[in-house]
């Protein structure tokens, strides 16, 4: 068989989700995955589960995100990570323990006063709490925290475990998936794209693209610039513990998340760049992230000094120039969708639900216009005029 | 508490103060450069060379006096020698080494040449009992011996490769009853491919001195023969030998508090894939190592790489490759080293080459030998000890679309995840695959052990770094 009704370009999180969503409706749905599915950005990422509004800036990030547009998608992500484990009959674990997000400074107890104003008026329920009473809340915390916010929400699911659960439930519904083919052309025909592959070539109506870091690569191989700024992060794990951290834990200011995962080893994240973006093979972590991370998560949780390294990794990050997530139709070519940015892992359930729902034309189910790939092609319409294959357009 | 950061320059900076590094250290010291030489344990001389505590010195003796007197001279020319110091990471750039020392304090060690003599790892497969206390690879064995320790009552000795036999022989000196030993090939029947040790007298002596001293003991040396399982409670009590080639048939029921198993040794590669060495494979054992030019030097301009971290050979090539090593660094910096003294060592390692050929042509090739003994393996049996995952469990995981490899059967079962990072069962569960490659089964990852966080905290001068 060489025509499906859709083609999902990436078996990661976003890929699996999306797979799952269009399978269910019925389609006939083809992943392709250039590698083993879940290896990249949706395996190494850290697994939190954001609900209340998130920090702004990742260390070295050029701009500011706007945390207040997310807030609705988050607000239909919690509902939808509470009904997965259960959708997919799978053992994601899931936690929803709550979570602080904490600040250090005056400016940074603004901050989270605003966000908290933000986050009423969204329907999310959020606490402001000062230092003392975050302290009395969480013993952990140390003695800089001046405030932090406590959404019930928050928590965490086992990266490793939600991708491949979304795609063996895409898979009894009849969706296939192809690992190790990568694509290696995508050219228009008539009213269909034909999807190249070393193993074959595969026509349909509808394209995902949902690449992660080659995101744009994809895109140029159908002709489409779209400014993609992708960029590798790492991860660090103590080797396990007791149950001692309940709870996520971030910052309001800096790039930092700490949490205790089922397996007992805590997990300190935050979007520290690895030494570099291996668009080949794994990014390799940095030293210079390590130190920087550990110390401030160490400021916030003392008790992480007492604890030691057992690993650390790096993996990619699908960011746009604005660090904004992106999911829709490519303007100007039709059938031809995109999604990937930041907070994916958090977002997949919603993306993919909200993918599916753009490519029967039905209603989603929140509004998606402000993450549209149309702010990241050149003109608002991408051209179909061909670029040089294989080059990444930033 | 951790002390702040120390940083220590020197000319070169070597990493294992086994025979290697220690050969390398002398060469370097006695030209005249300042010299680092790390090593993770409390005192110098690696596995080969470990010295026995004082008292074991006085009531057994130092089985290796070679090793002290090499240490003495090292530390005669200069050699600054950082014991306890565990080398877990590097700097970005690739040229700093970071460090722990003893007492976690951070340390971070740049020099303008670094020479890798991280060893060997003992290579283990896993066996239904492997997790029970009482057994020990031959490396500790061999080392508790000569601390004078009586490891047990009674001993089976297992696995393959010309280390059994000392190792035999030093459990039966500390007073351990020898049940049998039990090879995995048949490196001691005559064949023609045996035919090549006639031109090494000298081994072959050594080795008629341990078959005598085994047959002297009554000791049974099986060969095609391999542990089934051991079992016991609290520890071992039982250990079951089969044939290799038809391990239905048992060779034999022990009755054993000890059993020392072990399959040879695998370079420790992992610091110089780190430090961006390109790596290749060991043709003989498909082991990763680093592909190294003439004198040990690596694809990146300032480390060599030498020692049993190059390939397996043992500690006479070991020796030498330290010493090549060190003459190329000098003369890399105009430093005249005799070429007599160059060549000879280059002879010599071409001689003991040959031994080592024909040593790995008389054992079994230790991958496939492991990928042998994981297909057998029953579907309880503990593969990754760390995290408690079994071969039925690996098996079933290798089966689902995409999980055929390494890493993501590490991610959809969590095998190799814990403390040993897959140093232990790596092999293995590469063997469980199916089509074992040994590829990516033991990623080069920091940190190289687990390191306290208080040590990472403590790299200020480091992280402030610009």
């Amino acid at each position: 068989m060489t025509g499906f009704d859709a083609v999902v370009i990436g078996a990661g999180v976003l890929g699996a989700a999306t797979a799952l969503d269009l399978a269910e409706s019925g389609l006939s749905v083809l992943v392709l995955e250039r590698g083993a599915p879940n290896r990249e950005g949706s395996g190494t990422t850290a697994g939190n589960l954001h609900i209340q509004a998130v920090h702004t800036r990742r260390p070295g990030q050029a701009v500011p995100l706007d945390s207040q547009a997310l807030l609705p998608a988050q607000k239909a992500s919690g509902q939808l990570w509470a009904e997965a484990e259960e959708r997919l009959d799978a053992d994601l674990e899931v936690r929803r323990n709550g979570g602080f997000m904490v600040a250090e400074t005056p400016g940074q107890c603004a901050e989270l006063r605003t966000k908290h104003l933000w986050e009423e008026q969204s329907g999310l329920r959020t606490e402001v709490l000062d230092g003392d009473a975050a302290r009395e809340a969480l013993p952990l915390l140390g003695p800089t925290v001046e405030a932090a916010t406590w959404c019930s929400d928050d928590g965490y699911a086992n990266p490793l475990k939600v991708a491949p659960a979304y795609l063996a439930a895409a898979r009894r519904n009849a969706a296939q998936v192809r690992a190790f083919t990568p694509v290696t052309g995508l050219q228009r025909r008539g009213a269909r794209w034909r999807v190249e592959t070393p193993a074959g070539h595969y026509d349909t109506p509808v394209v995902i693209n949902v690449a992660g870091p080659w995101i744009g690569d994809v895109c140029a191989m159908a002709g489409l610039r779209l400014r993609m700024s992708p960029v590798a992060i790492q991860m660090h794990a103590t080797v396990r513990e007791r149950p001692l951290l309940h709870h996520l834990v971030q910052h309001i200011g800096e790039g930092m998340s700490v949490k205790q995962v089922t397996s007992g080893n805590l997990l300190i994240g935050g979007g520290w760049p690895a030494r570099r973006m291996e668009q080949e093979g794994r990014s390799h972590a940095s030293s210079r992230s390590l130190t920087g991370n550990v110390a401030q998560a160490a400021r916030i949780l003392p008790v992480l000094s007492g604890l030691r390294l057992l690993r650390m990794w790096a993996g990619p990050l699908a960011a746009t120039p604005d660090e904004m997530p992106l999911i829709g139709a490519v303007p100007g070519a039709p059938g031809f969708y995109v999604a990937g940015g930041t907070y994916a892992f958090t977002f997949a359930p919603l993306w993919g639900e909200t993918l599916g729902r753009l490519i029967r034309e039905e209603q989603p189910r929140v509004d998606v216009s402000p993450f549209s790939p149309d702010r990241l092609t050149e003109t608002g319409r991408a051209s179909l005029t061909p670029t040089r294959k294989g080059v990444t357009p930033c | 508490m951790t002390q702040p950061t120390t940083i220590r320059t020197a000319d070169a900076a070597v990493v294992g103060a086994g025979p290697a590094g220690l050969a390398a250290a002398l060469e370097l010291g006695l030209a005249g450069l300042r010299v680092l030489l790390l090593d993770e344990q409390s005192a110098p001389g690696g596995q080969y060379y470990r010295s026995p505590g004082p008292e074991a010195v006085r009531e057994v003796g130092d089985h290796r006096p070679a090793g002290a007197r090499l240490i003495a001279r090292v530390r005669a020319c200069g050699v600054r020698v950082l014991s306890g110091h565990t080398v877990w990471g590097v700097e970005d750039d690739r040229r700093g080494l970071l460090a722990a020392g003893p007492d976690g304090d951070p340390v971070i060690v740049r020099a303008d040449r670094i020479v890798v003599a991280t060893g060997a790892y003992e290579r283990s497969v896993p066996f239904p009992g492997w997790q029970l206390p009482g057994v020990v690879t031959p490396g500790l064995a061999q080392h508790m011996c000569a601390e004078g320790v009586r490891l047990g009552r009674s001993a089976v000795v297992a696995g393959s490769g010309p280390f059994l036999l000392p190792v035999a022989c030093a459990l039966l000196e500390r007073g351990v009853r020898v049940l049998a030993v039990a090879e995995a090939g048949r490196p001691y029947t005559p064949r023609p491919a045996a035919l090549g040790a006639l031109r090494f007298p000298a081994r072959l002596v050594e080795l008629a001195s341990y078959t005598a001293r085994l047959a002297r003991h009554g000791v049974r040396l099986h060969q095609d023969t391999v542990v089934a399982e051991a079992s016991g409670r609290e520890r071992v009590r039982e250990v079951t030998l089969v044939r290799r080639s038809d391990p239905r048939r048992v060779v034999g029921r022990h009755g054993a508090d000890v059993l020392c198993v072990g399959y040879g040794f695998r370079p420790q590669s992992d610091l110089a894939q780190l430090l961006g060495c390109d790596m290749g494979r060991d043709p003989a054992t498909g082991d990763p190592v680093p592909l190294l030019g003439a004198a040990g030097r690596s694809s990146v301009p300032w480390v060599h790489v030498v020692g049993e971290a190059a390939g397996v050979a043992g500690a006479p090539t070991a020796l030498l490759r330290g010493r090549a090593a060190a003459f190329d660094i000098l003369a890399a910096r105009g430093r005249t080293v005799g070429r007599r003294s160059r060549r000879a060592v280059t002879a010599r390692l071409a001689s003991l080459a040959r031994f080592n050929g024909l040593t790995s042509r008389l054992y079994p090739d230790p991958a496939r030998l492991t990928a042998e003994l994981a297909a057998g393996l029953p579907g309880d049996t503990l593969v990754c000890r760390c995290e408690g995952v079994t071969a039925d469990t690996l098996r079933s995981a290798a089966c689902l679309p995409g999980g055929s490899d390494v890493p993501a059967l590490k991610g959809s079962t969590r095998a190799g995840m814990g403390p040993c990072q897959s140093r232990e069962c790596g092999p293995a569960l590469d063997a469980l695959r199916g089509r074992g490659t040994g590829a990516g089964a033991v990623p080069a990852r920091v940190p190289l052990r687990p390191v306290p966080l208080s040590t990472v905290l403590h790299l200020r001068a480091f992280g402030e770094e610009t």
